[in-house]
């Protein structure tokens, strides 16, 4: 019931708030719950019908690692001067970053156009539809670092306990880098499919222009510092860097490879909320 | 109390025509730029009706609502009524936010619930359980009010025993059953609901209206767009007139209904179309006239006798040699309602048509359907004609192409005077009492 006392709503106006998106942002934390029900959501259904449910979440990023390092170790180009041993914790903590890139690119991507049954529906804050596919992305990653405390123990690697814990802004640096793209690339592809295609070639090229399946150190041999700059500037790469550097003590990435890819990340979120907030408009008519 | 509700200051929507609107590919966008760079009248897009569409279309743009302005109460119960295409649906798309208006601001206060259709964001492989959370909050309901009626809300779809089965398995009705519990048990400020949500049953559709009257009893604000007049008439307490993407009237229903009715009304029993390409028409085919003959003449009246046959006549030009044509018509009701459909198709037919399907020489050609004497009620009804080159594929579908009235001059008042009103058809029949 509608009751007298009740204080009455204040007309709100349609329309951007603001020309940066800023807006978005308080009216993603005033709909959180739905943004919850969609990533429950997008993880019951990913586990549905399958037997092992959730341990696919640890043993994709295992399988990954194994693959890799039989393969590097199979043609004999060692990643970097490390043994079988410490190379397996270098190539796990690359695997699951990876994979939080390339699965929240690749699910968000496609998350407004998959579900424009609803956008065309209904409204809610469009831009809870990729994020709810990045927090996916980041329960995977969550769960499947904790992999890397038995693989450390087997392999006899220690966990550099004094700096570990800056694993966790390091990974919330990629997360937001990862939220800034989704953006840009969901409301893309709502716009033109073609990003769609496009994706899993760009994503391919990633894998290898990020230090994935090998470590930094070994690029610095190879390149001059003006490549290696250019390099850190992909905050993948940086971010991948500096968490092998807290967690395993490998070389950190240089400073100003950091300072780069720390603005690269912040011209990418705020341009891909302007973007959204623009592409949000048109959405419903051209999904 | 009345506080404004809603508010809308010179809305407008325009919408791309063409293919750019279908398919958004890059490669498109680029090549629509470089052509927009040489080009400097843009083509003309053919139309259906072209006194109606032609100001609407602006160089590649077509205006879907132009300068709607309407300001509503908290409270009201307010009806949009207008032809197919007349902008209702995008209307309510822009009150619900879905859509931005290309001109002008939308003002709502309070929580907006849309129900333009029943289930959104339902997923088959989730339970009835998962699905009631997710569709309860993408309707905007927080995860604790869903928690306090879930309870409720399972009990109105009557599916306890299949709360943790998975939608995919559920039979349709229950799925709709459970969708519609949840919207029903949403409690807006201002609820949006489109007319598609009454394609279900009969007690389905009440349910719907029921719930809207209710809402509108306790100070909510309720937009309803539908075709069922007789639901307008009821429910509403307020109306507006859409035509052509404009708002042309504002009043109580029956007013409104009153006027939409004699715009429908095309007069004189005949539709005739000029022979060229604003007629309704493909490549193959184009329709040349439509009319209505009763009263055992052959001129076309817009007023018929309930107790002779009524002829729909179909005139078409065959454009193309060796085209095969069915003929088809539609016939609805006042209030939207289908009455039947019927084809020249033999199986459809008491005697079977020749030229069904067939492959037509060039010419002129027409098709002619007899509707029984004494089958219809006295009242309105709307003729939609399609044709095409068999039952169900169609080249040309002219929509309530025209209406007409049956009166019951008194053949079937011999022993009843009072009212026919409410049923669709009037059929006579054989009836026979026996002593047992």
């Amino acid at each position: 019931m509608a009751n007298n006392d009740d204080p009455i709503p204040p007309m709100h106006f349609y329309g951007p708030t603001d020309a940066f998106g800023f807006g978005q942002l308080s009216e993603i934390w005033r709909t959180r719950e739905l943004l919850y029900s969609f990533f429950l959501r997008d993880l019951l259904i990913r586990y549905r019908q399958v037997v092992v449910g959730v341990l696919w979440v640890l043993l994709q990023p295992l399988m990954g690692m194994l693959i890799f390092m039989g393969l590097f170790f199979v043609l004999g180009t060692q990643a970097g001067n490390s043994t079988v041993a410490s190379y397996a914790p270098i190539l796990l903590t690359g695997m699951l970053c990876w994979q939080l890139v390339a699965s929240s690119f690749r699910d968000a991507t496609g998350s407004l156009v998959n579900y424009r049954h609803v956008v065309t529906k209904i409204y809610f804050p469009r831009l809870l539809l990729p994020l709810a596919s990045l927090m996916c992305a980041v329960f995977d990653f969550v769960i499947g670092s904790l992999l890397l405390l038995p693989v450390c123990a087997i392999t006899g690697t220690s966990i550099v306990w004094t700096t570990a814990w800056l694993a966790i802004p390091i990974a919330l640096w990629l997360i937001v880098f990862c939220a800034g793209c989704i953006a840009w690339l969901s409301a893309l592809n709502a716009h033109y499919r073609d990003v769609g295609y496009a994706l899993p070639f760009v994503l391919q090229l990633g894998m290898f222009v990020s230090p994935v399946v090998y470590d930094i150190e070994r690029l610095r041999a190879l390149l001059t510092d003006q490549w290696v700059w250019l390099y850190e500037a992909n905050p993948i790469a940086t971010c991948i860097g500096l968490l092998r550097w807290s967690l395993l003590g490998t070389a950190p990435p240089s400073a100003i490879g950091m300072a780069t890819a720390a603005s690269v990340t912040l011209l990418i979120c705020f341009s891909g909320l302007a973007w959204f907030q623009h592409a949000d408009q048109q959405i419903a008519d051209r999904i | 109390m009345s506080i404004e509700s809603i508010q809308l200051d010179k809305v407008s929507k325009r919408f791309r025509l063409g293919a750019a609107n279908e398919y958004g590919r890059l490669t498109e966008a680029i090549a629509s730029g470089v052509q927009r760079l040489f080009r400097t009248q843009s083509k003309p897009v053919p139309s259906r009706s072209p006194d109606a569409f032609a100001e609407r279309i602006e160089d590649g743009w077509f205006w879907a609502l132009r300068d709607i302005e309407l300001s509503i109460q908290s409270g009201d119960i307010v009806g949009i009524v207008g032809r197919n295409g007349a902008g209702k649906s995008t209307l309510l798309k822009i009150l619900a936010r879905i859509v931005t208006p290309t001109q002008g601001r939308v003002g709502v206060r309070g929580r907006v619930g849309s129900l333009l259709e029943v289930g959104t964001g339902f997923h088959p492989e989730l339970t009835g359980r998962e699905n009631v959370f997710l569709n309860g909050a993408i309707l905007g309901m927080s995860r604790s009010e869903i928690r306090k009626r879930f309870d409720e809300i399972v009990a109105f779809a009557e599916i306890e025993s299949f709360l943790e089965t998975p939608v995919k398995r559920y039979s349709s009705g229950m799925a709709v059953r459970l969708a519609f519990a949840v919207a029903a048990h949403l409690e807006p400020d201002v609820l949006i609901i489109d007319e598609v949500l009454s394609v279900g049953d009969q007690a389905f559709q009440r349910k719907c209206l029921g719930k809207a009257s209710q809402l509108g009893s306790q100070g909510r604000t309720v937009l309803v767009v539908s075709h069922n007049l007789a639901a307008v008439a009821n429910l509403c307490r307020r109306a507006v007139l859409l035509r052509d993407g404009r708002l042309i009237a504002d009043d109580v229903p029956e007013r409104i209904i009153e006027q939409y009715l004699s715009e429908m009304r095309s007069g004189d029993g005949q539709r005739q179309w000029a022979d060229d390409d604003s007629a309704p028409c493909s490549n193959e085919l184009r329709l040349r006239s439509v009319s209505v003959t009763g009263n055992g003449t052959d001129t076309p009246a817009s007023e018929v006798d309930i107790d002779q046959e009524i002829h729909v006549v179909v005139d078409y030009r065959v454009l193309v040699a060796e085209t095969p044509v069915s003929v088809q018509i539609h016939v609805k009701d006042e209030t939207g309602s289908f009455v039947f459909w019927s084809a020249n198709a033999p199986s459809m037919n008491l005697e079977p048509d020749p030229w069904f399907s067939k492959p037509h020489p060039l010419g002129t050609y027409r098709s002619e359907c007899c509707i029984p004497a004494n089958f219809l009620n006295d009242t309105r009804y709307f003729v939609s004609v399609f044709l095409g080159p068999e039952v169900g594929v169609l080249a040309i579908r002219q929509d309530s192409a025209l209406s007409f009235v049956v009166h019951d001059t008194g053949a079937m008042r011999q022993e009843f005077t009072g009212s026919w009103l409410g049923p669709v058809i009037r059929p006579r029949l054989n009836w026979r009492t026996r002593k047992l």
